[in-house]
């Protein structure tokens, strides 16, 4: 008898692409969901989303944020973190990651970090990690576009 | 490897850095990433008020690193991921 193949027993972490020109589009979110109707060893799906926030900086609100990227490091970095959480959290189905560039107004979504598992616990403990890494170690640069024209270069505390 | 003779090589800059130097790429010559801080103030006004970082070949530099010039170099200001 043949051995069943699962996903989780081929993990090759290639670099993938994780962003996106513009927005991240809740009809993609959707679709995302959707696909893993199949997968029927999954029990538990935990979506991060980061939304453009109107913060207001010396009385000037903040009209959308404009995303840069140092792009084949964030890759890089980005494949060492999937293989650490594959690592740490072995139960994990599949992760998805994606990151906007360009122009995203306050109110559109501009990050998307999404696990499947069997169980919840580790779906949601690796998306927690997943968010703070890349927020700590990708190379991605935002410009906050505020009311009137002028704009301040945002940074993760 | 230390170079005898220092060409140029091409530095990438981003973000807010890039924005100062008017520039996202500047040719400079150092031999170590401290020289290349020293380079990079010549070249870009306010940098010593500046946050920002050293990426040597997609790697964050701690202290000092010799340069043979052959290696992808980049000045990151403070990420905003996310």
């Amino acid at each position: 008898m043949m051995p069943t193949i699962r996903m989780n027993d081929v993990k090759t972490h290639r670099k993938r692409d994780i962003f996106v020109e513009g927005p991240i589009d809740p009809a993609f979110i959707a679709g995302s969901i959707a696909k893993h109707a199949t997968r029927t060893d999954i029990g538990a799906h935990e979506i991060f989303l980061g939304q453009v926030r109107a913060d207001v900086i010396d009385g000037r609100t903040v009209e959308a944020i404009e995303y840069s990227t140092y792009r084949d490091m964030a890759l890089e970095r980005m494949t060492a973190i999937r293989e650490e959480a594959f690592t740490k959290w072995p139960g994990m189905t599949c992760l998805h990651v994606h990151h906007s560039l360009g122009t995203i107004k306050a109110g559109e979504l501009c990050f998307m970090v999404f696990a499947s598992a069997p169980h919840r616990q580790s779906a949601r403990e690796a998306v927690a990690w997943v968010v703070d890494r890349i927020k700590a170690d990708l190379p991605i640069f935002g410009k906050e576009i505020v009311e009137g024209g002028g704009h301040i270069w945002k940074r993760n505390t | 490897m230390r170079r005898t003779i220092f060409e140029p090589m091409k530095v990438l800059l981003f973000g807010l850095i890039a924005e100062r130097a008017g520039t996202p790429t500047l040719e400079l010559s150092a031999a170590s990433t401290n020289e290349l801080k020293v380079r990079l103030a010549e070249h870009i006004e306010g940098l010593a008020a500046l946050t920002y970082a050293i990426a040597v070949d997609h790697r964050m530099v701690i202290g000092n690193m010799p340069l043979n010039g052959h290696e992808e170099v980049a000045v990151l200001p403070p990420f905003a991921g996310g």
